[in-house]
């Protein structure tokens, strides 16, 4: 495959090893089944809104419940997260989610273990990519996927570029559904 | 034997350095240190606040063996792993910064001696008898003339070359150990910077011992268009001085204006009030494009390496004033004043011209003679929406933008008559010019942000100096007790997420009594918002190193007195010895100063090593999100690591529970996560329950304003006992902490790190 190069160039890759790009909802929706211990992490783009009425907030909390993920907000997200009803399991910015991460005896925000699976949403790409880069370099068992718009290439599983915000939110209905389907 | 023999050769050698037969203090243990002096204090700090990196890069590319693959647990061809090359590059921008501080501390100070000689006495004022702490602390050395601040400058000098020869391949082969060096690199800044800012208020006469500084006129809107105009670009006053001096001779001052971008401006306002700012950084290249200057003058540092190509498409002539930048320009220095005029003004030539009177008087006439034919019109809205009217919204703009947001949605609503979005990207703008290099339309995009680049006029006030130890007597009880909740320190560079960010931070600390005090690009743009009265925070706030004042210090070199302001509460306030006494300084300002740096937006090297020096001498620094591309921060894990401290008084090590502060350096992602995490990371372990209950109540209550409803998650940590709760929250604190089973705990009498580490200082040093 050749290289993907994301949409915003202050994190194009230096290296060997890139995201693996997946545009299939089943097939990302199949590895969050996979996986025993996800966590999403949400952060503040998901404050934006969309074409559809809704925020970005909606899908990322959507995608949690339905298949039960804890949630990890940073930032300034958890005053929207509750207001959508929803009780974040845990608040702290992306930096120390990303610390803890990294140690393997950390227990999780369940406390039930480390987690095995980190899904990063709405966090500014420069901040996400050089956070996902730490855990590729020093979280090496843990599998991390992105859900924004552009490719991540510091991730193991990420979304590609959307041109168009309309595919984008497509692919996540399609990602809640078959989360759905799963459970 | 021959050990101990080359031990007291080498400390008897300092001795004489730093003339310790001087009895101004007794010598400490660390007079003049070398890489392995204070590395304990460094090791303690990092155990505690570990470093964590994010790789810019996965590859190592430094030297023939590579490019190396680094990634999944590979080392180099050399033996390097990950960590450790992200720790070797710190360790090298804090070099590059400690370097550029210390070389323009060196050329200020020749240019001085060569005017004034190296007898020339360093006299801060009435109200300043401290006059170097960090100098005094770190070399051991009380300067008394600009020949004593050569001393000074020789062993910064020294040790630059030791540090940058670890770096070469294959030696170090620790990342903590090269943490160490970053730290030490970075301290010995703070002593380049107080070199050269000493130097410069006793060489030029800059504001000293006095707190109400002129508010200077700032802006480019301040800047009077139908005069000749000289811009003076960097951050190296011994060109800008000049060029007023000759203003001043040639009674021209009414006739030439004269602008500076970057921290020149902040020093030339400190020279003349007359000099106006035209603003930080991230305003050059759009004020450069938009032609209003005549003439360019660049000294050092931050002034873009394109200026020369940049200044010939717009007419402006261009002058390279120091050797560190010549761009590939003709050296001039020796050449004949008329003839260099002449060829600037007939042939458009530019030059590098090394002497700075010739450079002042050929700037000041070439202005003279060109700007009667420049044209430096700004952009009407009719000529902004046929411009605009190019763009095709194609999006390429975004993907180079650095700030990561679509210039072209703004230019498509300006080809539609609509300026409210340009408007707010101007303030997103770092002003790099990317979007306008990539652009296959060839949209004039900097020339089209005319009509949102406000034409209104700001005010700054004149940079101050170093803080006064009269002040300091005044406020060091408040500020160890806690009841003045923090010192916010404003530092560093223009890559904001928003240049208003820090307008609105000033505001929100200033009107919590907290002491708010700037430097360089961030003072420049903390005056460039009014609020509804149309007032700077310059004009709504006093100018006092007190509660609820907003002091502008000065240049980047003038962080040195914030560092020095902490060193000065330990040393005028607590009566701690500092000379060659670096750890009890640093231990006394990690334990009991409750001050914060914030560096939103750290862009340089000298950036980071101005943070990395305050993180050793015990301060932690907030960060805004670009700084993760600085690879490296230091972080605890607030329930897992080591809380424990040594009450100096019991002679016993207590684990206070308390991450106080919780890290050293730490990146936020937006201003509202800043804001209450600033006010955390001003606690400290030495608060009194009244002082404790006043930072509490600014965490909690800037945590509701700004993350949401509820408390604080890690709140519980931060209360010791019923005491520390802020009246305004008692019920609901308490209902949270029984709910989650908190016990209270002892306040610690007088926390120290000495003696929970090796060191050879003994725990008594820390009691005052």
């Amino acid at each position: 495959m050749s290289a993907v190069i994301p949409r915003h160039r202050v994190n194009v890759l230096t290296g060997i090893k890139s995201a693996r790009l997946i545009e299939d909802p089943v097939e990302y929706a199949n590895l969050i089944n996979k996986a025993k211990r996800p966590l999403l992490v949400v952060g503040p783009l998901l404050l934006a809104s969309t074409a559809d009425g809704k925020i970005l907030m909606d899908h990322a909390l959507d995608i949690a419940k339905s298949c039960n993920i804890p949630i990890r907000a940073t930032a300034q997200t958890k005053g929207k997260v509750v207001e959508l009803g929803v009780k974040p399991d845990s608040v702290y910015d992306v930096v120390e989610i990303v610390n803890a991460l990294k140690d393997p005896d950390w227990q999780g925000v369940k406390k039930e273990g480390n987690h095995d699976l980190v899904i990063f949403f709405g966090i500014r790409s420069d901040l996400g990519n050089q956070c996902l880069s730490t855990l590729k370099h020093f979280a090496p068992p843990l599998k991390t996927m992105t859900l924004c718009k552009h490719y991540f290439p510091h991730a193991n599983y990420s979304l590609p570029n959307f041109k168009k915000d309309a595919k984008w939110l497509e692919f996540l209905e399609g990602l809640i559904a078959n989360l759905k389907k799963g459970n | 034997m021959a050990e101990v023999k080359e031990i007291t050769r080498k400390l008897e050698e300092i001795h004489e350095k730093i003339k310790a037969e001087i009895p101004w203090e007794p010598v400490g243990p660390t007079p003049m240190p070398e890489i392995p002096d204070l590395r304990q204090w460094d090791m303690r700090l990092l155990k505690t606040y570990a470093p964590f990196y994010a790789p810019f890069c996965d590859l190592c590319c430094f030297c023939t063996y590579g490019k190396c693959d680094l990634s999944e647990g590979k080392r180099g061809a050399c033996g390097i792993d990950i960590a450790t090359q992200q720790a070797r590059f710190v360790l090298l921008a804090c070099l590059m910064g400690c370097s550029a501080h210390a070389a323009h501390g060196g050329h200020i100070l020749e240019f001085l001696i060569e005017r004034q000689g190296p007898d020339k006495k360093i006299d801060l004022g009435t109200f300043i008898d401290v006059e170097a702490p960090s100098i005094r602390t770190v070399v051991g050395l009380k300067p008394e003339t600009l020949g004593d601040l050569k001393i000074a400058l020789e062993y910064v000098f020294k040790e630059i070359a030791h540090l940058l020869d670890s770096c070469h391949t294959g030696q170090e082969g620790s990342a903590l150990d090269y943490e160490s060096k970053a730290l030490d690199a970075s301290m010995l800044d703070h002593v380049g910077m107080e070199i050269a800012d000493i130097a410069q208020i006793v060489g030029f006469d800059f504001p000293t011992s006095v707190a109400d500084t002129p508010l200077v006129d700032m802006g480019w809107g301040a800047i009077d268009r139908s005069k000749p105009v000289t811009l003076l670009w960097g951050h190296n006053p011994a060109t800008s001085t000049v060029v007023i001096d000759y203003l001043r001779e040639h009674n021209l001052e009414d006739q030439v204006e004269v602008g500076g971008l970057c921290c020149t401006a902040l020093e030339t306002t400190r020279y003349s009030d007359r000099a106006k700012i035209v603003g930080p950084l991230s305003r050059g290249l759009f004020f450069t494009r938009a032609g209003i200057a005549d003439v360019i003058m660049t000294d050092e540092q931050c002034i873009r390496t394109d200026t020369p190509q940049e200044a010939a498409k717009v007419g402006s002539a261009m002058v390279a004033c120091l050797d560190k930048a010549m761009y590939g320009l003709e050296d001039a220095t020796e050449m004949d004043t008329d003839e260099i005029v002449r060829r600037v003004v007939d042939n458009k030539e530019q030059f590098a011209i090394l002497d700075s009177p010739k450079a002042a008087e050929v700037a000041v006439r070439v202005a003279m003679a060109i700007a009667p034919r420049r044209k430096k019109g700004w952009l009407a809205e009719e000529e902004a929406i046929e411009l605009a009217k190019k763009c095709t919204n194609c999006g390429i703009c975004e993907q180079v933008c650095p700030n990561l947001f679509s210039i072209g949605d703004g230019i498509t609503e300006v080809a539609k008559g609509k300026y409210d979005l340009i408007r707010k990207q101007f303030n997103l703008c770092i002003g790099c010019g990317k979007c306008e290099q990539e652009c296959p339309n060839k949209v004039p995009i900097f020339r089209i942000m005319q009509i949102a680049a406000s034409m209104e006029t700001w005010k700054c006030r004149a940079g101050r100096g170093p803080v006064m130890d009269t002040e300091i007597r005044n406020v060091g009880a408040p500020i160890t007790l806690g009841t003045i909740p923090g010192i916010i320190a404003l530092v560093g560079c223009s890559n904001y997420p928003d240049i208003d960010d820090i307008a609105d931070m000033v505001d929100e600390f200033a009107r919590r009594k907290y002491i708010v005090v700037l430097t360089g690009c961030a003072a420049i743009v903390a005056g460039m918002k009014k609020d509804k009265d149309g007032l700077t925070v310059y004009e709504k706030y006093p100018p006092d190193f007190d509660a609820g004042g907003v002091v502008n210090i000065g240049s980047c070199v003038s962080n040195s007195h914030i560092s020095g302001a902490a060193i000065k509460i330990a040393n005028i306030f607590a009566a701690l010895r500092l000379r060659g006494n670096y750890e009890v300084m640093a231990d006394y300002v990690l334990n009991r100063v409750g001050a914060c740096g914030v560096a939103w937006g750290a862009m340089s090297q000298k950036a980071a090593s101005i943070g990395t020096g305050f993180n050793r001498l015990g301060i932690p620094v907030v960060l805004g999100p670009h700084s993760s591309k600085y690879r490296r921060l230091y972080l605890s894990r607030k329930e897992e690591d080591d809380w424990k401290v040594m009450d100096a008084r019991k002679k016993e090590i207590v684990d206070t529970v308390e991450p106080a502060p919780e890290h050293l350096a730490y990146v936020c992602e937006t201003k509202e996560k800043a804001m209450p995490m600033i006010a955390k990371l001003c606690i400290r372990r030495n608060d009194t329950p009244q002082g404790r209950a006043i930072k509490l109540n600014h965490y909690i209550s800037l945590y509701k304003k700004y993350i949401g409803s509820g408390l604080p998650e890690d709140l519980h940590l931060f209360v010791r006992r019923d005491a520390d709760i802020p009246l305004v929250y008692k019920k609901e604190v308490r209902a949270y902490l029984q709910e989650i089973g908190w016990q209270p705990r002892e306040p610690i009498g007088l926390p120290t790190l000495i003696g929970t580490y090796p060191t050879k200082v003994p725990v008594d040093a820390v009691i005052h």
